[in-house]
């Protein structure tokens, strides 16, 4: 028997270190039936964490979820008895697991399934096959066709064209190349970057293996999120392990290919994920963009040719290079083919990381493989792209997922963060909430954004405590335009995204905050009020106990009050109430 | 420039990776960093040693030191409060979770507790969404936060320092 | 292979990976740039520079975008002029200074005083007194006479007390007038255009002047012997020497201009007859009716109005007054009525006020001289009537006064106590209440209600197409000299556009202005204002003398060294505020906050003004690019970023060459040497 614990970041947050040692403990004690205890990264299902898969004899997966460090002797005892019905109360509920089987798995593909420290479970599920096919048998043009057929395009954001990148790249006349992966995942609601590089990090080498070839380049760096520690062991190991077996070194496979692979670590600036801010970082500088042209593609790192792509985008390559570009054009849309990876979080049941074709509604993956909203609330609206991105509402449920049709609802794909929301989230908040992102993230180098978006988040700010004005919404606009057409990278051009999708619909809400200051989600806390309904309240004194103020008072078994002038509205009471008898107006 | 004190450093605890970077181009950064590790902030005089030692200007490795966000110039509190500012953690109410520590702590983002107790620092997502609001305080990460229970870490972690001492 | 395109219509033809912005500036097509620099790599920052391209959908940052063959750039698409004028905007919004000083700025006339009391602290009067041409003529008589608003305003008055302007004024003119080198003016090319100024006081002297320079022939007609209007017959010898006002008169008449005394509209010379003859008429009659005050009594002998008082002064006559004479208003009219009657022998002279001091628009100087003289202040008293034996004025009653609420304007108004009443016996009573226009001879031109000259306030034009009007005469009545003076500077800008067929609209210049406190100025040391020399009070009223020796120079120089030199020493070289007006900002759209930011003493060689930063980056970068030197470099991010030089500890040698280009490249007033 084989148990593994998923150990992605989030596993760990969750608890899954203290499971892990737990069970080391207790087999090293006693271990009959030989049972190896090992890990796997992050499958995605991050509302089940921390999780624990048994492979029994048979080699049948059996998971069990929410596994706290005290249910490790139940563990241990079932294994050790052979009789995993011992489990069964912890054991994956068929609907849970559904948010798995609705899935089609391609960059993720090993996410979960395998030990990511270990370059034989890779190997064994096909790693470096790919590789190998094309060092012995394809020219650098026939890979880039190849990707070319996949018709993939970046999964970091922008959504250019994979093949397009890597032949101007190649067609740069200097011995000198670069291919660098932007790990630098930095969208504040999207982490299947991590997730990749936690979970299968050979995936990644062999992909950029791939694309150094296609290029030409002979040395390959990975600029990772100084965020992520865990993603830089697992790369590290990942590289050494590769390095060992001559798929990374001089004459790969006896070609005359040679490439060396190194990791570097940002330090702390969104703006890096943009590629020239990158490079200019690489260079241990500060993360300012350049002007473009001329392109990464001409003059990049050390202004030598270099590519970049993100993580998600070089998972996909080895898959498509061992099923062929048309296996991958196979799946998704006219416009978007293959599959993308969705970070699903916010006030949804089950939330994690999702992997479907291209083509599928956002109500496909909302209802279907994330359950609806918690609490069988009513949805009001999902962020998508992040700060670069925007709320697409209710109405638009049935929007189907591609880089077009995304597109034209004002949001984007982006790199795939799909924050859910329901009708307690103020969206003029949300605006707020990226306006603030931006505002903090802006390099400070072009006017348009180090001032527009800090103008933009005054006002925001002004709005979201009952300040705003009469011609407000009209001068956000104005900005908004001329803060898209004049920034001078990526960051400015689409920080106003979030903002013009709000305006677009959700102007009501904006005009409540500023005609009527009153926030309609109730979440502003300078335009609420809190009180008690007196029919739900049942007088068990816990919101009282609760309050930091004493703001409530009241007798056992009758209705409390809450006292607005000592009340600091900071949701306490609500929380605590089981009885949602806190109402915020 | 909010970066000054008169403390001296013992540079020698650096040697060895300015040796390891001396002849790797565009290292700066990761010097830096290894330099954060080591003295737990970036002190001046080892900024100013940095500078001398890789040939990169004073003014350029300031620059460098005050636009990335993990870099810290001043020494921070016993414990780093590391609150994600991520979305799914902002939709499940972080902002009151904010509060919640300044109202505890008298302190606001970047600010140190007088008693050099607590720091806290605002930080890009730390991907943990489905256990939002999260924080995490010296690597142990807290989630599924509310006001209540963030005030009742604080005084946990008070406690355990005052009983240390 | 050259690339040939157009930008707005221009063929360019551009070298082989030359950008659109050096292409087009070869081809004179201005694209503003505050970040580019031809001796530093392309950086991309300021966008103001952007262009528009057709068919390519994003904008072009003319500094690093190359043209394609058969290109079509415009720079003025609506796109295009929103973009540079948001950034622009945006800029201004975190932009904290004085482009101007105060002084200036509430000059009407915007006279350049900071730049004149520095040049009179060099020794450089003639240049002071050309600084002051530039704007308007007369500086030794309107330094005498002028209430001096830039004194107001100006902020030594935080230290101790504000710097003597008007009089340094009137010392610089008076010692280039003494000269062998006196002031001329340079007149413009002949536009065989011909402009009639009716009025020839100082809005008629003043618009002659600037038309002049502007080449238009000019002919200034007036109905007094001489000419100099108000100043000559409205101000006493003893505030303005008809001596100096000869002089200064001359100098503009040197200038060309041909100047009709004698001709009183409607009788020597019909209105329309001068609106057809030339290309444009400037009526600049100003108002010189007094304004009765409708008591009973007023027709009597010995009732005069004040200006009429002393208009016939100005003419020369010295009337007759009797002992006891009563002076009725409380502004400077009044006070020249007042102190003219002490000089004239009345023993007894009173000001007859119905508010109080606080409340008297006469200039304090003014009072205080007047109280000196021996004048009486009767405050709170409003004469109810005048009367008289064998119809010669002998005496007045006045109402008893309190001040009720304030009015719209915040002044408090008096309201007269029932009952209270107080006679006084005078000989004398010189109405000095107000003056308003007459608009007799001016036919066909629409009047306000107030009959005063209906003009629009941008363009000075009046319902007659080549009419304009200005000074006292225009919509809102009778102001004092340097207002007449701003609107005919303005007036003859719009004569001049109208005659050469542009717009005529005048357009204020956007200045960025800052607000001040006290404490800014605690460590200044004082130096007080120096004294103006002159006779005692006594000897004063004794004649006409005048009241003012003038400053020595010594003195001269010495006030103007109190300067505190508020305004940018970067202002004509600033590229921002050059911008900002060419593209008619309004950043107050955006508000805001700006940038926490000290004065950088960068060890001692220069100063960094972060307040008047735009982060180009062009001094660090010329310092790194050019000089090989970084002395300089970002710090911080985003709205945070300032210029920082490293640290105090460091020799400055090492890495600063003293070479001053960082100043040189800075396109704002940011950046300054101290070496």
């Amino acid at each position: 028997m084989k148990i593994v614990i998923g150990e992605g970041s989030c596993g760990l947050a969750a608890g899954a270190g203290k499971v892990h040692s737990r069970l080391d403990v207790l087999f090293s004690e006693s271990n009959p039936a030989n049972a190896e205890v090992t890990i796997t990264g992050c499958n995605g299902m991050c509302f089940l964490e921390p999780i624990v898969d048994i492979y029994d004899d048979g080699g049948e997966l059996h998971r069990f979820v929410h596994i706290k460090e005290k249910d490790a002797e139940v563990i241990h005892d079932a294994v050790c008895s052979n009789d995993l019905s011992k489990l069964d109360s912890l054991r994956i509920s068929d609907e849970d697991a559904s948010f798995l089987s609705q899935q089609t798995r391609i960059a993720l593909r090993n996410c979960g399934n395998i030990n990511p420290m270990s370059i034989d479970e890779y190997i064994a599920t096909g790693g470096y096959v790919a590789l190998e096919k094309i060092l012995k048998g394809m020219s650098q043009d026939d890979v880039i066709d190849e990707i070319d057929k996949s018709g993939l395009k970046g999964r970091g954001g922008a959504g250019f064209s994979t093949a397009f990148k890597w032949r101007a790249a190649k067609a740069a006349d200097d011995a000198e190349k670069y291919l660098i992966c932007n790990a630098d995942e930095g969208d504040p609601g999207a982490f299947m970057d991590r997730a990749i590089i936690e979970g299968d990090p050979h995936a990644l080498v062999e992909g950029m293996l791939i694309g150094a070839y296609a290029i030409g380049a002979s040395e390959a760096i990975i600029y990772v999120r100084a965020e992520y520690p865990l993603a830089i062991k697992r790369l590290e190991n990942a590289i050494k392990e590769a390095t060992e077996r001559e798929y990374l070194g001089k004459n790969i496979f006896g070609s005359n290919f040679s490439c060396s692979m190194r990791i570097k670590a940002g330090a702390g600036a969104f703006v890096c994920g943009e590629e020239t801010a990158l490079i200019e970082s690489l260079e241990g500088k500060r993360g300012m963009p350049r002007l473009k042209p001329p392109f990464p593609a001409q003059s990049g790192f050390w202004f030598k040719p270099s590519n970049i792509n993100n993580v998600e985008t070089y998972a996909n390559v080895p898959w498509i290079i061992a099923n062929g570009g048309n296996a991958f054009a196979a799946m998704g849309t006219d416009d978007s083919k293959g599959t993308k990876v969705f970070a699903l979080t916010g006030k949804i049941k089950r939330g994690g990381l999702v992997e479907i074709p291209m083509g599928k509604t956002l109500r496909e993956v909302i209802y279907d493989i994330g359950g609806g909203i918690r609490g069988d609330k009513e949805f009001k609206a999902v962020q998508l792209g992040g700060p670069s991105g925007g709320c697409v509402p209710a109405s638009l449920l049935d929007t189907k997922i591609d880089y077009k049709t995304l597109g034209q609802t004002g949001a984007i794909m982006g790199s795939g963060g799909m924050v859910v929301m329901d009708k307690t989230t103020c969206m003029v908040g949300m605006a707020r909430f990226f306006l603030d992102f931006t505002a903090k993230e802006s390099c400070g180098k072009c006017v348009h954004c180090r001032i527009g978006t800090k103008r933009m988040l005054e006002v925001l700010d002004r709005i979201v405590k009952g300040e705003g004005k009469d011609g407000d919404i009209e001068m956000l606009e104005d900005l908004c335009i001329a803060v898209k057409d004049g920034a001078l990278c990526g960051l400015g051009q689409t920080a106003p995204n979030p903002v013009l999708t709000t305006i677009r619909y959700f102007r009501e809400e904006m005009e409540a905050h500023i005609a009527e200051k009153r926030c309609p989600a109730g979440e502003c806390v300078d335009l609420i009020t809190y009180s008690i309904d007196k029919d739900k309240c049942i007088g068990c004194s816990l919101c009282a106990r609760k309050c930091p103020t004493e703001a409530i008072t009241g007798e056992i078994k009758s209705p409390f009050e809450i006292d607005v002038d000592k009340c600091t509205k900071c949701g306490n009471c609500r929380t605590v109430c089981k009885y949602e008898a806190i109402l915020v107006k | 420039m909010d970066c000054c004190n008169n403390k001296v450093s013992d540079l020698t605890l650096i040697k060895e990776t300015l040796d390891h970077y001396k002849s790797i181009p565009g290292s700066l950064i990761a010097i830096l960093q290894k330099a954060q590790d080591i003295y737990g902030y970036l002190p001046i005089d080892v900024i100013y040693h940095i500078a001398e030692e890789t040939g990169v200007a004073p003014a350029n490795v300031m620059g460098v030191a005050t636009f990335y966000t993990q870099f810290r110039l001043k020494p921070v509190g016993k414990y780093l409060i590391m609150l994600c500012q991520g979305t799914a953690c902002h939709v499940n109410g972080s902002g009151l979770i904010e509060q919640a520590i300044t109202d505890e702590l008298g302190i606001e983002d970047g600010e140190t507790t007088e008693d050099g107790l607590f720091t806290l620092k605002n930080v890009a997502c730390l991907g943990c969404c489905s256990l939002s609001p999260v924080m995490m305080i010296n690597g142990e990460t807290y989630g599924s936060l509310t006001p209540d229970s963030t005030k009742t870490v604080l005084r946990q972690l008070a406690e355990k320092a005052g009983e240390a001492s | 292979m050259a690339i040939k395109y157009t930008i707005d219509g221009i063929e360019v033809i551009a070298e082989q990976g030359e950008t659109i912005l050096s292409s087009a500036t070869r081809a004179g097509v201005e694209i503003p740039t505050l970040c580019f620099s031809d001796k530093t790599a392309i950086y991309g920052a300021c966008g103001v520079c952007v262009v528009e391209a057709e068919g390519v959908p994003k904008l072009l940052r003319a500094c690093s975008a190359i043209p394609q063959d058969g290109y079509v750039v415009r720079t003025d698409t609506e796109r295009v002029l929103r973009a540079r004028k948001t950034a622009f905007e945006l800029l201004l919004s975190d932009h904290t200074g004085d482009c101007r000083g105060p002084c200036k700025l509430k000059c009407p006339a915007g006279t350049d005083c900071q730049k004149y009391v520095n040049e009179i602290k060099d020794g450089k009067y003639y240049d002071a007194v050309a600084t002051i041409y530039d704007v308007f003529p007369l500086p030794a008589s309107i330094g005498r006479v002028c209430p001096h608003p830039c004194e107001d305003a100006c902020r030594r008055e935080l230290v101790e007390e504000p710097i003597s302007i008007a009089f340094l004024k009137a010392f610089a003119a008076d010692k280039v007038l003494a000269s062998d080198n006196k002031y001329k003016i340079t007149t413009g090319a002949d536009s065989g255009k011909r402009v009639a100024i009716i009025g020839g006081g100082p809005a008629g002297l003043t618009a002659a002047v600037k038309l002049r320079e502007y080449g238009h022939a000019v002919t200034i007609f007036d109905q007094q012997p001489k000419m100099g209007g108000m100043l000559r017959y409205g101000i006493p010898q003893y505030r303005l020497p008809k001596e100096i006002l000869d002089a200064e008169i001359a100098i503009i008449e040197e200038a060309g201009v041909v100047m009709k005394n004698n001709v009183k509209l409607g009788k020597d010379i019909q209105f329309n007859e001068i609106v057809k003859t030339y290309d444009a008429v400037l009526v600049a009659i100003g108002a010189w009716t007094s304004v009765p005050m409708s008591v009973p009594g007023e027709d009597l002998d010995g009732v005069l109005g004040g200006i009429y008082f002393l208009e016939k002064l100005g003419h020369g006559e010295r009337p007759v007054v009797g002992e006891k004479v009563a002076v009725c208003g409380g502004g400077n009219t009044a006070m020249d009525a007042c102190r003219t009657a002490v000089r004239l022998g009345a023993k007894e002279v009173y000001v007859v006020y119905r508010r109080t001091r606080n409340e008297m628009p006469a200039a304090d100087i003014e009072i205080e001289e007047a109280e000196e003289e021996g004048v009486i202040f009767k405050f709170l008293t409003n004469p109810i009537e005048i009367y008289g034996e064998n119809g010669k004025v002998t005496g007045m009653k006045l109402q008893k006064m309190e001040l009720g609420e304030p009015d719209e304007s915040g002044r408090r108004s008096p309201v007269a106590i029932p009952g209270a009443t107080e006679d006084i016996k005078v000989d004398n009573v010189f109405m000095a209440i107000g003056q308003v226009a007459n608009c007799e001879g001016v036919e066909g031109v629409e009047l306000t209600r107030k009959g005063t000259i209906l003009c629009d306030e941008m363009t000075f034009r009046t319902n007659i197409p080549n009419v304009f009007a200005a000074g006292d005469v225009t919509n809102w009545g009778a102001g004092i000299a340097i207002e007449a003076i701003e609107e005919a500077i303005k007036a003859a800008f719009c004569i001049n556009n109208f005659l050469e067929g542009d717009e005529v609209r005048y357009k204020a210049t956007y200045f960025v202005e800052r607000e001040v406190t006290p404490e800014e100025f605690e460590d200044r040391e004082k130096q007080h204002r120096e004294k103006m020399p002159g006779p005692t009070p006594e000897e004063r009223i004794k004649s006409f003398m005048p009241v003012y020796d003038g400053f020595t120079e010594e003195q001269a120089r010495a006030e103007a060294s109190r300067c505190l030199e508020c305004g940018c020493h970067d202002y004509y070289d600033c590229k921002l505020i050059k911008y900002a007006n060419w593209f008619d900002v309004e950043p107050a759209r955006f508000g805001g906050s700006k940038r926490e930011r000290p004065l950088l003493e960068i060890a001692d060689v220069i100063e960094h003004n972060a307040d008047k930063c735009v982060l180009c980056g062009l001094c660090y970068r010329t310092c790194e690019q050019v000089e090989g030197k970084t002395f300089i470099g970002l710090y911080n991010r985003g709205f945070e970023t300032v210029i920082n030089p490293m640290f105090p500890r460091i020799e400055a040698a090492a890495y600063c060459a003293t070479c001053g280009k960082c100043v040189d490249v800075c396109p704002t007033g940011a950046m300054r040497k101290k070496f």
